[in-house]
């Protein structure tokens, strides 16, 4: 059997025009996705069932005894944190923040290590934004700035920018021109028309440049900005500045380095700018599949669209403060419940050994680093493979994930409602 | 079920041509009913004014570009914060609230329906999705346009019925409440960083002009024979002098339905300046209310602006991008392609700024001037204008000249030569409010027929009880107590259930969405339209498969079914 | 009137409180009804603290609040503060002296992140080191600092001062990362070092002592200036060109590099 125009759950590309064929209850195949799509399909590395961690090893446990625990550690904490959220679908996301919201909690996402910068960013200045098919249909110019799309987003080039065919750009290959910034050469700098190599930390300095060239203030810049020449710089804002659709894509070479925030702020600034002369869009280049998702649903459930601390009764958002690194760096938390992430593999050390010192619950499919962490660890459905439901693309457009095939496994949401149901009859903290 | 009586109740209810008279209500399974009998819950209202549940025909609260407007502004969440109690979910914003903040603050001014401005066809799923999260309102969508590329093509070979084809499959497939068009045309040119600065102009590529597309969708939404209108957001809005293209859109209005109007303008404050420019700008509120009087077939609402901070959104791209210019604001835009577009950008409205007083003025002139209060009804365009928990100022301002003079004293006075209000002495009565916050909406919007907006058996349930004695108030000097009692019911009755009782949310609630399917000929079906699809898949990123919304996203579902007339 | 609140030892001293009750002003009234929050749960001020009350005061301007013991995940001291004077003798949790408009506040120890959040006036000197955003605004707002004295013994953290738009910050030690950033108005000093200093900055002024490293490229220069204590020469600066900027800074030494 071949079901079409299934919705790939792993990068934010969110390509829905997978088919994915079915024999017997088991993926065989996978037309349309890239390796790392393909690969989540055709993977079967799951956890049989929920598993306790106890003094002599892992004991399987019932689905009700780990619900049983799970309210209980929640009940008792007095700073849980419940982190993750990227890699399930937005009915688990919102289940989570009534319960975070029902516990007194802090809830975050895996935005605050990745694209959390971004939204900061967009915080003070706003976002200038579109759906990709503007790109695709529009753009002249495409600018991929401090990321590495042929590894991270391998689709995204053909179906969105370089190698996308639109209603205005009918031979983007040769109609459009791809710049790439990056601090060393990658697969993506290869297929760039300009590639701007710049040295590591220099991205603000780079894009305050070309933001006062743009102005008409180019007079102000020095010989060489970061590395990169001022003839090049010159050469980029005009090229730019000329561009009938401009399209400029970023990554974590601007929300990881130095600044972080500030980077992506000048990025937009310079867009806006840009935006006096001709048309550009932005767009972070989300990694997880529903990152974005959980940022949608936190925001019109809290306000804020991750680091939401509800120890008070009501949302509070201070990213530096409420984030889930620095929660665990400062050992703030006495429990974590993770679903859908591997925080344990992403964070710093000193995060990491406080994880070790307290009681975690972990929702997941799969296992993961985080489970050896983990005291109990309950194996959910896959959202997008063995459970549907919503998730949001890189650009904001929200799509349906199909169910292929059943495996009889729980889903997270229904777990996550169960939860804090039991917690609200049993009056909570 | 749920049996209720209210007892005691000062009903004004415009549909059925009551004018202030006490009665009893009967409710039966969250219907009313000619009486119930004993067992049922009994709600004393004392002789307060009752109201059908107010309907907000024009309102920002659910989707895309909204969420933009909170997560780019947590200093707006931080301003209006509650912590959960009892049912009540926490709640954060001032201008923008999250969905459940909306929500409890609508109930608890006594609304029971209300009417998402815009929604990007592409992304309904994701209004639906806050939809779902706004449990004490039914809902209904209003669906871009604008920008269509299939219908701006069928406009373009004036093509009527493919027109309506289209608007039927997309309507059906999002579950969409009605066809909204924002600055018709200028959608695509912004698409390139461009506009349109009038209704004749055309859009590249496409060749159309905005008076096409306006006069083509009117007909095909007659043909559709939908329960509203077509939903205008006229061209140059906020533009000095724009009055002329405000009037020139309804010229373009034939009158083609007896119950209600062909063309309904929104937020028509924005669109009625004279002037040239922002140094000479003045109200032009006379002749555009007057263009209304001549007109049965248009109806508008005001767009009131309120001083303050607010946060303005809507799918006029281009206009907040000069707003972006003129005020160096955190600014954002979103296009959605093959659709629409939106921006969204902080305003603050000041009393010393005369733009902004003389805007103030003209939203009230509009309701003073248009003769009837079907034909203006009540809405900040939320929160355009002004965040919605403004209306009963809004409604204390119509009623009371003292109240209005009161506020002209302190604004910048060079306004005062470029308004007309000063000079207007009319007060609005309760029977013309509860025209322009319910029963006058109910209308507009086609509604009366799913039991929206009256109180008579038959009716849905959705009842308003508000504490303030009519016998015992005179609005015009006592509008302090008309603000107060507006601002919290005694008593939100929704479905037949109390939700809310002096501002205490009663229950978490579930709403009911409300959308249509026009049923065309096999011909006209969309979906089964080769040339149709093969353009969808290859222009949009997304499969047409993947787009369509599936019901299970509401939580309860009402479809307006209608025969198309193809 | 001296308030004297005397941390108790805590099983786990790394839950933070929220004591946004404890200002110079809510101790006119009987210290009873106090509450803090110890993560997500309410406790009464006592539970938390030692409470030691000696004389008494007319107003909060009579009032001093002292704080003893592990107070360094103690955060929102002197929230709203208005009047009187609280001194910390060890270190300080975040959010210290936010909306601040009175009073002084003096910290021995250290301050964590955020120390002085949206002052509109008053006093705050902290003789160890601050941690991030000191003396800045909140996410979103166009304002961060809008008036009062803000001093640093130590060194102070990234963003410093972010969003300044009145008042004044002193920093005897070095800052990180970006202090002054999108800065609107106001005096910031730093004596030390820092880099990138001052982006997007629209107005006010800036005097940095130290060397910056990663100087932006959208400052112009103009001409020199000599510092009165100390006879120091400074080189003048005007920008950030990539804003229309017109702030100043001045700075003893500088390097493009980072």
């Amino acid at each position: 059997m071949i079901i079409r125009d299934v919705i790939c759950p792993f990068c934010a590309c969110l390509c829905d025009d997978l088919d994915v064929h079915v024999e017997e209850g088991k993926v065989t195949a996978v037309d349309n996705a890239c390796d790392l799509g393909s690969h989540k399909f055709l993977t079967d590395h799951r956890m049989k069932g929920p598993v306790r961690r106890t003094a002599s090893g892992w004991q399987e446990i019932t689905l009700e005894e780990a619900i049983a625990e799970t309210v209980e550690l929640l009940s008792n904490a007095e700073r849980p944190l419940l982190y993750g959220w990227s890699s399930t679908c937005g009915e688990a996301q919102s289940a989570g923040v009534h319960l975070a919201e029902r516990v007194g909690g802090v809830i975050d996402a895996t935005t605050s290590v990745c694209h959390g910068p971004s939204i900061l960013a967009i915080q003070e200045v706003g976002h200038p934004g579109c759906t990709l098919g503007q790109v695709k249909n529009r753009a002249n110019v495409v600018v991929y700035w401090g990321c590495n799309p042929m590894h991270a987003h391998p689709r995204h080039l053909s179906r969105y920018t370089t190698y996308a065919d639109g209603f205005f750009v009918r031979n983007a290959f040769k109609e459009r021109k791809v710049i790439v910034a990056d601090v060393r050469g990658t697969d993506s700098t290869n297929v760039a028309d300009e590639f701007i190599r710049l040295q590591p930390g220099g991205d603000y300095a780079v894009l305050g440049a070309l933001r006062a060239i743009v102005r008409g203030k180019g007079d102000v810049v020095p010989e060489e900005v970061a590395g990169v020449s001022r003839e090049q710089l010159f050469r980029i804002a005009d090229l730019c500045k000329s561009a009938r659709y401009g399209a400029f894509f970023f990554g974590m070479g601007l929300t990881q380095t130095a600044g972080k925030y500030k980077n992506v702020r000048n990025a937009i600034e310079l867009v806006d700018e840009l935006s006096r002369h001709t048309k550009w869009t932005l767009t972070p280049m989300r990694g997880h599949f529903n990152v974005y998702g959980f940022n949608e649903v936190c925001t019109w459930m809290t306000g804020y669209p991750f680091a939401v601390d509800f120890a008070r009764g009501m949302a509070f958002y201070n990213p530096g403060e409420t984030t889930a690194v620095d929660i665990l760096a400062r050992k703030e938390c006495d429990m974590c419940l993770v679903v859908a992430s591997d925080p344990a593999a992403h964070f710093p050390a000193e995060a990491v050994e406080h994880l070790g010192s307290i009681p975690v619950v972990q929702l997941d499919p799969f296992p993961n680093l985080t489970t050896a962490f983990s005291r109990i660890q309950i194996p959910v459905a896959v959202s997008g493979i063995d459970a549907e439901g919503t998730a949001y693309r890189m650009d904001g457009v929200p799509l349906r994930l199909r169910k292929v095939l059943d495996r009889g496994y729980p889903e997270d949401a229904m777990i996550l409602k169960e939860i804090t149901r039991r917690i609200a009859d049993g009056g909570g903290p | 079920m749920t049996r209720l009586l209210i007892k005691n109740a000062y009903v004004i209810d415009p549909l059925n041509g009551i004018r202030g008279e006490v009665m009893d209500i009967a409710v039966k399974d969250g219907w009313i009913v000619e009486s119930v009998h004993d067992g049922a819950e009994v709600i004393d209202a004392r002789g307060c004014l009752t109201l059908p549940g107010g309907i907000d025909s024009h309102t920002h609260i659910c989707g895309t570009k909204v969420n933009f407007g909170r997560y780019m502004m947590p200093e707006d969440m931080r301003a209006g914060r509650t912590q959960r109690r009892g049912v009540m979910h926490s709640t954060s914003g001032y201008s923008v609230p999250t969905t459940y903040g909306n929500s409890y603050r609508y109930s608890t001014m006594g609304y029971t329906s209300v009417l998402e401005g815009a929604m990007a066809p592409l992304e309904a799923r994701h209004t639906h999705e806050e939809f779902a999260a706004t449990p004490l309102q039914d809902t209904m969508a209003n669906t871009l346009f604008d920008g269509n590329w299939p219908v701006m093509e069928a406009v373009r070979d004036r093509d009527v019925k493919r027109a309506a084809a289209i608007v039927a499959w997309t309507l059906a497939a999002v579950k969409g409440f009605a066809i909204k068009l924002t600055n018709p045309g200028g959608s695509e040119c912004w698409g390139w960083g461009k506009n349109v600065k009038c209704i004749h102009e055309t859009v590249p590529y496409f060749e159309v002009s905005p008076a096409e597309i306006i006069e083509t969708l009117i007909r095909a939404n007659e043909m559709l024979r939908l329960p509203h209108s077509v939903h205008l957001h006229c061209n140059n809005l906020g533009v000095p002098g724009n009055y002329q293209c405000t009037i020139g859109s309804m010229d373009l209005a034939p009158d083609l339905n007896p119950d209600r109007q062909s063309l309904y303008l929104t937020h028509v404050q924005f669109h009625a300046y004279g002037g040239t420019s922002w140094k000479d700008i003045c109200s032009r509120a006379e002749p555009v209310a007057h263009a209304v009087n001549r007109k049965p077939q248009v109806t508008i609402d005001m767009g009131q602006m309120m001083f303050g901070k607010t946060t303005t959104m809507t799918a006029d791209g281009p206009m907040e991008f000069n707003l972006y210019r003129l005020h160096h604001n955190k600014w954002s835009n979103h296009d959605v392609e093959l659709e629409t577009t939106s921006g969204i950008i902080p305003v603050y409205y000041s009393k010393t700024s005369v733009v902004n007083c003389v805007m103030w003025a003209i939203g009230l002139e509009l309701a003073l001037l248009v003769a009837s209060p079907w034909q203006c009804l009540l809405a900040t365009d939320n929160p355009n204008g002004g965040p919605f928990i403004k209306y009963p100022e809004i409604i204390a301002l119509l009623m009371s000249r003292r109240y209005r003079e009161e506020e002209l004293r302190t604004l910048a006075p060079e306004a005062l030569s470029r308004i007309t209000l000063p000079s207007l002495d009319r007060e609005l009565d309760w029977h013309d409010i509860a025209v322009m916050t319910r029963a006058g909406q109910a209308r507009a919007l086609g509604i009366q027929s799913i039991g929206k907006g009256h109180l008579a058996p038959g009716a849905e349930a959705d009842i308003a009880i508000y504490p303030i004695r009519v016998d015992e108030t005179d609005p015009s000097r006592q509008f302090r107590d008309v603000i107060r009692a507006f601002q919290k019911t005694s008593w939100t009755i929704k479905r037949g259930r109390p939700v809310a009782r002096d501002g205490e949310i009663l229950v978490e609630g579930t709403n009911k969405t409300v959308w249509v399917k026009p049923k065309v000929p096999d011909q006209y079906d969309m979906g089964k339209d080769p040339e149709f699809a093969r353009n969808f898949d290859r222009y949009y990123t997304v499969r047409m498969s993947n787009y369509p919304v599936q019901e299970l996203y509401l939580q309860r579902s009402l479809c307006m079914e209608s025969e198309a007339q193809l | 009137m001296r308030v004297i609140l005397s941390a108790r030892p805590r099983k786990n001293p790394f839950i933070p409180v929220e004591a946004e009750g404890i200002v110079p002003a809510r101790f006119l009234q009987p210290a009873e009804g106090i509450t803090v929050a110890v993560g997500n749960r309410d406790r009464p001020l006592t539970d938390v603290f030692e409470v030691a009350i000696e004389g008494t005061a007319t107003d909060a301007a009579g009032v001093e609040v002292v704080l003893r013991g592990d107070t360094s995940r103690v955060k929102r001291v002197g929230e709203y503060m208005e009047a009187g004077k609280i001194r910390v003798e060890r270190d300080i949790g975040m959010h210290c002296g936010n909306f601040m408009s009175g009073g002084e506040i003096e910290i021995l120890g250290n301050a964590d992140g955020w120390l002085g959040r949206e002052m509109r006036g008053g006093r705050i000197l902290c003789h160890g080191n601050a941690s991030h955003y000191c003396g800045s605004g909140y996410r979103g707002e166009k304002h961060g600092m809008r008036g009062g004295y803000l001093e640093v013994k130590g060194d102070a953290g990234d963003f410093t001062a972010e969003y300044l738009a009145g008042g004044e910050v002193i920093i005897h030690g070095n800052c990180g990362d970006m202090p002054g950033v999108e800065m609107k108005a106001g005096t910031l000093t730093i004596m030390g070092s820092c880099s990138r200093p001052c982006g997007n900055m629209t107005g006010g002024t800036c005097t940095i002592l130290g060397t910056v490293a990663g100087m932006l490229p959208t400052f112009r220069r103009a001409g020199t200036a000599m510092r009165e204590s100390g006879g120091i020469s400074l080189t003048r600066f005007e920008g950030d060109v990539a804003n229309r900027g017109k702030g100043t800074i001045f700075i003893r030494d500088w390097q493009y590099t980072l």
